[in-house]
């Protein structure tokens, strides 16, 4: 009697010391380990965008070959979700549920993000730098989720200010995606457009499956547009340059950062691209009047990822490109913070060192956090300045603005 | 006026397209009585071929566009014979499955042996130049698919017309059980049908995959494509044609003069209205099966 007394004794009390180290440590992390997240498009419309997540897992790798973050290797979890933001909630569900993820970082896509949102921030799971530049992430702003894409709306507005001041362009014509992705470039095009007190040429909704462009350049045509701002994906940028150039239509095309990866839109667009202004948020130096190359990197972090993270750790067949490349871009401010915890990490501790971080000289812009306040949506932000380059024939770039600071329109405007 | 004549002609030649696709679902619904949702695959893995031909080996136009035909007919064949075939007794829902399981099944290996990214496929015209009327334009790209449909079209009417395999074919799709007890193979004739509408389809992908290529480039001319075969009859070639002209007009007329938002969903709403006024399609002939 007095053994099994014994037995049920230990039992019970390695039983109630382990429900006491699990309830003390943080979720998704060990001494050795720390587990993140990320969903993106591997498959689907959206899987060029897939790169972002293949990025960062590469830059993951980067830092965990150099010993990772205080002695913290960092698991890193992605999945694809087709862009579906049904297979979004579930994978993400499943990993936080069955593995526990310490934060989850970007994450491609308006849709699929929102999907997720209050289940991560209801949680109090840290997110960092959704990947779309979408106001949902920020009105109204969380504790635990912190943006480091530019808005849309600021890329819209840049590009408009530009082709209306220096380029002299007066009828200005956006095509959007028929999504909050280019409905946000159409409001701000539309809000910059008010401030110069001029009106819009016309505005043009493209479904993303819709293949055949000719009606739209029929209208652009007709609305006599000068600049024409393409707030789609590179697929339908090709097929609407293509189109307008075999319908004799040829304005001052104008691109978001989505489609501003220039060698890959030179190669698609057979050269139609060349010519192009399209916004941009870092990965580069912008010195205005400069030519950039991005396939031969000069910013040292791009530098270093390039040599380092892409060369090492990426597959064969992927790409070198901006959407790639971004994918560490998203993740710099949390490995920042992680840096900053030393070894004792919380959530609650990386909120407070993302909140101190300012001017943090990312590989997408200086990035700055404010303490959380949850009437000012700033204070979640992190990047608000993109600047402008024209694409060359030969798929280099050239630098056209310095940093703009972009204005932020709440959406109740 | 001529904004009215240039979405017509811009809709006839995107309708070209649509049209390739069509008769190439209606041919397999008429040797299978199945609606063949694997039809777009069938093009696309073909065109990636092509790319890959033209690309990497920098193999001839005119050595590639053969192989890849001949490839697409294989391709057919062999799903018809190596999967469609061994379903034992289905019906039209399991059939429908199977096209359906096919279809990922080929989306899935072009996706992971090509990869998700966008390409620019070597094309001997160019797809950017055009060629003016008065003031209407058409592509040359456009006006070589609209040669080129016409031309299939044609063929496929002699071939069903005059040759002894079109005859055959014609006879299993009337009568599958008269046609084999005159001594005509149906199941090899079947197997033909499958082969010529991958090719047909196939000829639709090359002429687009000039302006860009990408594995999901197929899903919505196939669609479509299904679109006019319905409103012209799954079972008449010549209305698989005209109903994918009419789906291509009246989607650019919608697009140019009500909403282009809503441009993509008007040739599912002319399907449901056909289906409601006249079920076999406009160009089919009603059959009522005596039981």
């Amino acid at each position: 009697m007095k053994k099994y007394l014994a037995y049920i004794l230990t039992v019970m009390t390695i039983v109630v010391f382990g429900l006491a180290l699990n309830v003390s440590a943080e979720e998704g992390i060990t001494d050795t380990e720390i587990h993140v997240g990320q969903w993106g498009p591997q498959t689907g419309p959206a899987a060029p965008w897939g790169a972002v997540a293949r990025g960062t897992d590469a830059y993951f790798k980067m830092i965990n070959a150099e010993g990772g973050i205080h002695g913290r290797k960092i698991i890193h979890h992605y999945f694809d979700d087709a862009y579906n933001p049904a297979k979004t909630k579930a994978g993400v569900k499943q990993l936080q549920e069955d593995i526990g993820m310490f934060a989850w970082v970007s994450g491609v896509g308006t849709a699929p993000g929102l999907a997720v949102k209050d289940y991560l921030m209801d949680k109090k799971i840290l997110w960092v730098g959704p990947s779309a530049g979408s106001r949902h992430w920020l009105e109204p702003p969380n504790k635990y989720l912190f943006n480091t894409y530019p808005l849309y709306l600021g890329d819209a507005e840049l590009l408009t200010k530009y082709a209306v001041e220096k380029q002299g362009l007066k009828k200005v014509a956006v095509v959007y995606q028929n999504d909050d992705y280019g409905k946000q470039g159409l409001e701000g095009c539309q809000h910059e457009l008010k401030k110069q007190g001029l009106e819009l040429a016309i505005g043009l909704a493209v479904n993303v499956a819709d293949v055949d462009m000719k009606p739209h350049i029929m209208k652009l045509k007709k609305s006599k547009a000068e600049a024409v701002l393409l707030f789609v994906g590179p697929g339908h940028v090709a097929r609407l340059q293509g189109t307008g150039k075999a319908m004799k239509f040829e304005p001052q095309w104008m691109t978001s950062t989505t489609s501003g990866d220039h060698p890959l839109m030179m190669y698609i667009t057979k050269g139609l691209y060349a010519g192009t202004i399209s916004s941009a948020f870092g990965l580069m130096d912008p010195k205005v009047g400069t030519i950039q190359d991005f396939k031969n990197p000069t910013l040292p972090a791009m530098v270093k990822f390039y040599n380092d993270g892409y060369k090492k750790f990426a597959a064969k067949e992927e790409r070198w490109g901006s959407t790639f490349a971004a994918g560490m871009g998203y993740v710099e401010p949390l490995v920042e913070a992680l840096k900053r915890c030393g070894r004792d990490v919380t959530r609650e501790k990386v909120v407070a060192e993302l909140e101190k971080i300012q001017n943090f000289k990312s590989s997408m812009g200086n990035v700055s956090y404010k303490p959380f306040d949850a009437n000012d949506p700033l204070c979640r932000i992190g990047q608000q300045e993109v600047f402008l380059l024209r694409a060359e024939p030969d798929g280099t770039s050239t630098v056209l603005t310095d940093w703009y600071k972009t204005e932020y329109i709440p959406s109740s405007h | 006026m001529i904004e009215f004549l240039q979405m017509v002609l811009s809709g006839i030649a995107v309708g070209s397209s649509y049209a390739l696709m069509g008769l190439g679902m209606v041919l397999i619904y008429k040797a299978s009585e199945v609606p063949n949702f694997v039809q777009g695959e069938m093009a696309l893995l073909p065109v990636f071929i092509a790319f890959m031909m033209l690309t990497s080996y920098n193999i001839p136009y005119y050595i590639a566009f053969p192989a890849t035909l001949i490839f697409a007919f294989l391709l057919g064949c062999f799903l018809e014979f190596g999967i469609l075939r061994r379903a034992k007794e289905p019906n039209v829902l399991g059939l429908i499955i199977i096209t359906i399981g096919m279809e990922m099944m080929l989306l899935g290996f072009v996706s992971w042996k090509f990869g998700a990214d966008q390409r620019a496929m070597p094309f001997p015209i160019s797809s950017y130049d055009s060629i003016i009327i008065g003031d209407i334009f058409i592509s040359t790209l456009d006006m070589l698919t609209l040669v080129v449909a016409l031309v299939i079209m044609l063929s496929m009417f002699l071939f069903f017309r005059f040759s002894k395999m079109g005859v055959a074919m014609k006879a299993t799709q009337m009568n599958e059980n008269a046609a084999a007890l005159m001594g005509i193979k149906t199941k090899q004739i079947r197997m033909v049908a499958w082969g010529i509408s991958s090719a047909v389809g196939s000829v639709a992908g090359l002429l687009m995959a000039p302006i860009l290529v990408e594995p999901y480039m197929m899903w919505d001319p196939m669609l479509k494509g299904f679109s006019g075969a319905v409103v012209g009859g799954m079972t008449s070639l010549p209305g698989a044609v005209f109903g994918a002209y009419i789906v291509g007009i009246v989607e650019h007329l919608f697009g140019g003069y009500v909403s282009l938002e809503f441009k993509s969903v008007v040739a599912f709403v002319i399907i449901v209205i056909v289906l409601c006024i006249k079920p076999s399609g406009l160009f089919a002939r009603h059959y009522v099966k005596k039981v």
